[in-house]
């Protein structure tokens, strides 16, 4: 799946609450239907990322079975993206629909 | 943006902090995973499989994580750089030896850039510099092209032409300076008041003139400042040699042609108008009736705000036009040339060096060539190396990075000891200078360095790239399969080192091309006739000053009595003097119009002629000969009939009969009068300005009747005149101990001065082209000696089965002499179409000389094959037993 799609995707789950890095792919997962599955190699990568540019912070905490795990955070600045990006991404995709649709 | 950057910093910092905590957090992440398939219902074991399954291996993801992260692009890229220094330390001959070459090539190119970029490219070291033009005066009907100008034009000048903020004029000549009880001749320059406000520049010490000085300020017709209050100015350099930079100088008083001379400033050490060696400046002001026809005056000007060269040119030419019609009788047929002062300061010299540059940049490229080839040599020794990197995963582009790191580390270091050498190499230039304008402003600066860094970068991917591109290109399986016995990919990497082997050739060729011609065209050179014999002469310029010698003929008794002296010296054939010796810059040289006395009225014998006074003797020490008549003796006395000798296109122009001996020419000296004298010889025309100048009309007068103060004084002796100089000083040091001699150069130097350009553009274009062949020859050798090596499997075989010797041999040499051939091929080619960019500088050699070409052509391709029987005699001497044996 596409880098961008996938940190879109991470930021929205994120604004519903903070969530460690299973937390973030189970969750994608499930609404998904399954239909995205998220590796290693693709999830954190793209977690780094979007740290780097500050659209999510991170903090270690105690997880549900005590162990420490890297909780993550979406920022104002993530927000202001996702709403963005939402946005484009509906008109693309019903620019996209209404193409198919014709006749 | 500032948060990314301090982001990236936290991370280059916290790094191995960072490692560990990802590799913790996939580690969880894995786990819960595994443990969520578990409460799914696989066991254990299972659910591990089927997450590390489905989620991806962990490693790859804490590899692309460390690259994403800040500071991995340095680490590794530092690690390359370890690793090259580490194979350039088990090869230190290689290392050597290619560092060597680029450092030369880096710094001969340096070097040059650097003069080529202070002499021709940098602006002017003064304000607004693209506004300072240079103006001349012209005369084209009467064959003048480059003339001074005159004080009496210069006054209408600035009241008549608005588009010039200002015009100054200058006039240099030698003075003599006395300080304490040595005297010397120092270069002053008469300078108008509006000389340093118009350059803008002011003095760094002091002050330069104001408007009533330059007003009080008169001089003798010795030039003897003889005005209320003379005052002057110093150059900086002079200040700092003569004076030892004496802060309590301002104020002070010198003795200047025997009068006492305040000094009211010094220049910054950045000024050097009107030219470097001035080292004393004089306030200069015009009274109101300044003569309009004596040409002596250099002027300088500054274009008004918007003005533009050709508007500014086109309405002086209108006031000059106005003006001859007002004062027909001085002015008509002058009109005036307004040139960019950069462009006149620099005259053609540009044109050589650019020439010089191009050729460097050869030289620059065949040097990397050669390390290119011994890297392509060398990496196919290695070519396992890559093989058994790309088989375990890296990219092409990662090997790639890494096979660049060894010539970008050389050509580091090359470009810097290169650096190191231009700084030499610049400083020798100055003590040695040639002639060239601006030469005191060269100097290692940013601009220079940058070129050293680019040029070095340029050399390391022109020598690195090809054989960097070879490795990366190795295929796994084959290399490393075991011996390499059909090697793939053979025939490119032959192309690329045939190629580069042939360029070096090509370019070899190109440079010996030039040399050769530049080498011939200095031959012409020298051959050419001045005019007179300057072996074995002394010049010593002598100025006398008005005050002692001005009057009752003393210069008369005076020069007549140093020239009896100096004939009678041990070891001096004969002696004499003029007011304007050949290849000589100093005394008055000035131009009048003269005329046969039967043709008054004929315009067109109506010439001007340069007048020289001499004394008796003079034409037999400078070895000129009389074609007709005689020389001056001592008939020509002061109370005898006035006499003239014509040089030999000046009686043939007017006398075209020949006629020209007995008759009477008449001289104008302007507001002095004109003057009928008596021909009574006639001299052989000289090339008064060096071998590159044309003969011009001269006319000679008797010194005893016109006596100089100023006088170039000619010793001819039948041995090394420099031996002479000594002897000479102490006469003149026994006669007048203030009147010492401004430099005793002997006559041969002088001339020699006059195309010094020529001589130093000779050297150091053959100097490049000998370097460059020797390169060339040594990438022939080394590609023969490589072919031999790879093939020695091949050439034992043969050996083996039956080939001779001599068959061996004819094939290695045959290999280089067809390289050598396809390369002089190239180069020729390459050398005629270029032939045009050296034909500027030649001198009666035409670009397509048969001479020139059959050495290059010839010899070369002689010398290559010479080369190449060396590693084809090494061929022949493989034993086949062995080899075979070893396989």
């Amino acid at each position: 799946m596409a880098a961008e799609k996938l940190e879109l995707l991470i930021l929205k789950t994120l604004a519903l609450g903070p969530r460690h890095g299973y937390g973030i792919a189970q969750r994608i997962e499930q609404v998904s239907g399954g239909v995205f599955r998220v590796t290693l190699g693709s999830l954190y990568p793209a977690l780094q990322r979007l740290e780097r540019n500050g659209l999510i912070d991170a903090a270690w905490k105690a997880s549900e079975n005590n162990r420490r795990a890297r909780y993550y955070r979406i920022t104002p600045a993530g927000k202001r993206r996702l709403v963005a990006e939402q946005a484009d991404w509906e008109r693309v995709s019903a620019a996209v629909m209404r193409v198919l649709k014709a006749t | 943006m500032l948060w990314k950057l301090r982001r990236r910093c936290w991370e280059l910092w916290h790094g191995e902090q960072l490692e560990r905590d990802a590799e913790e957090e996939l580690a969880l992440h894995l786990e819960l995973a595994a443990a969520d398939r578990v409460s799914a219902g696989l066991d254990a074991a299972e659910a591990r499989r089927r997450a590390r399954l489905e989620l991806g291996n962990p490693d790859a993801a804490r590899d692309a994580l460390r690259e994403g992260r800040a500071g991995f692009w340095v680490e590794s890229v530092g690690k390359d750089a370890i690793l090259a220094l580490r194979a350039l330390r088990s090869r230190p001959a290689f290392a050597a030896v290619c560092t060597l070459t680029v450092a030369l090539g880096v710094g001969a190119s340096t070097a040059l850039f650097a003069v080529v970029d202070a002499v021709v490219l940098k602006p002017l070291p003064l304000p607004d510099p693209s506004a300072l033009v240079r103006i001349y005066d012209v005369n084209p009907s009467k064959g003048v092209e480059r003339s001074g100008v005159t004080t009496g034009n210069l006054a209408d000048w600035r009241r008549l032409a608005p588009r010039y903020r200002g015009i100054a004029g200058h006039y240099t000549m030698g003075r003599t300076l006395t300080v304490g009880q040595d005297s010397e001749v120092v270069l002053t320059a008469q300078v108008t008041e509006d000389f340093f406000p118009l350059l803008g520049v002011e003095a760094a010490l002091g002050r330069t003139f104001t408007s009533e000085e330059a007003r009080a300020a008169l001089y003798d017709n010795a030039a003897a400042p003889v005005g209320p209050d003379p005052v002057v100015v110093l150059s900086h350099d002079y200040w700092q040699r003569r004076f030892g930079a004496d802060p309590t100088l301002v104020g002070r008083t010198l003795v200047l042609e025997r009068r006492p001379a305040r000094v009211v400033g010094v220049m910054p050490a950045s000024f050097a108008m009107p030219a470097p060696d001035v080292q004393l400046y004089m306030p200069w002001g015009f009274s109101g009736d300044e003569p309009r026809d004596q040409h002596y005056v250099s002027a300088l000007a500054r274009l008004a705000p918007g003005a533009s060269l050709l508007e500014a040119e086109a309405e002086l030419r209108g006031v000059a036009n106005a003006l001859a019609r007002e004062h027909p009788r001085t002015n008509e047929g002058w009109t005036v040339n307004v040139v960019p002062l950069q462009q006149d300061l620099v005259g053609d010299s540009g044109r050589t060096l650019f020439v010089l540059l191009g050729a460097v940049s050869l030289l620059l490229l065949v040097a990397c060539a050669n390390v290119a080839l011994l890297s392509l040599a060398r990496g196919l020794e290695r070519g396992h190396e890559a093989s058994v990197r790309l088989a375990i995963g890296a990219t092409q582009g990662r090997l790639l990075r890494q096979f660049l790191m060894e010539p970008l580390l050389v050509s580091c270091a090359g470009g810097a000891l290169g650096a190191l050498l231009a700084v030499v190499g610049l400083a020798l230039l100055k003590h040695f200078p040639a002639g060239l304008p601006r030469i005191h402003e060269v100097a290692l600066d940013p601009r220079a360095l940058v070129f050293a860094a680019a040029a070095s970068l340029a050399a390391a991917l022109v020598s690195g790239l090809p054989a960097a591109w070879r490795r990366t290109r190795a295929q796994p399986v084959s290399e490393l399969s075991g011996t390499p016995t059909r090697v793939a990919g053979a025939g490119e990497r032959h192309r690329i080192r045939d190629a580069l082997v042939i360029a070096e050739v090509a370019m070899a060729v190109v440079l010996l091309a030039g040399a050769s011609l530049l080498v011939r065209s200095y031959q012409r050179l020298q051959a050419v006739e001045p005019g007179f014999d300057p072996r074995g002469v002394l010049v010593a310029p002598i100025f006398l000053d008005m005050e002692r010698y001005g009057h009752d003929g003393r210069s008369r008794t005076y020069y007549a009595g140093l020239i009896e002296r100096l004939t009678a010296l041990p070891g001096v054939v004969s002696a004499g003097g003029a007011t304007a010796l050949p290849a000589s810059p100093l005394g008055p040289d000035f131009e009048r119009p003269v005329w046969p006395e039967e043709s008054a009225s004929d315009e067109r014998l109506r010439r001007p002629a340069w007048v020289r006074m001499v004394t008796t003797g003079y034409f037999r020490t400078l070895g000129m000969r009389i074609e007709a008549g005689r020389a001056f003796d001592g008939r020509d006395s002061p109370d005898g009939a006035r006499t003239v000798i014509l040089s030999h296109s000046l009686a043939r122009r007017l006398w075209p009969d020949g006629g020209a001996l007995g008759r009477r020419l008449v001289v104008d000296y302007s507001t002095a009068g004109t003057y009928p004298y008596d021909v009574v010889g006639v001299v052989n025309d000289v090339r008064f300005g060096g071998p590159r100048s044309e003969p011009r009309y001269e006319i000679y007068l008797p010194h005893a009747q016109r006596p100089y103060l100023i006088l170039n004084v000619a010793v001819r002796t039948s041995e090394d005149p420099r031996r002479l100089a000594p002897a000479v000083r102490q006469v003149l040091r026994e006669l007048d101990p203030g009147k010492p001699a401004h430099g005793i150069h002997s006559l041969e130097d002088l001339l020699g001065a006059t195309y010094s350009r020529d001589r130093h553009a000779m050297l150091v274009l053959s100097a490049f082209a000998c370097v460059a062949s020797v390169l060339a020859l040594l990438g022939i050798h080394g590609v023969l000696a490589h072919r031999v090596r790879e093939r020695t499997r091949e050439i034992g075989i043969r050996v083996a089965i039956g080939a001779e010797r001599g068959h061996v041999l004819r094939w290695i040499a045959g290999y280089g002499l067809r390289l050598m051939l396809v390369g002089v091929a190239v180069g020729g080619a390459l050398a005629a179409t270029s032939a045009r960019v050296v034909s500027g500088l030649l001198f009666g050699v035409s670009p397509a000389d048969p001479a020139a070409a059959a050495l290059v052509l010839l010899a070369l391709p002689l010398v290559g094959l010479v080369i190449s029987l060396h590693p084809a005699w090494r061929a022949t001497r493989i034993d086949a037993a062995v080899v075979l044996r070893t396989g």
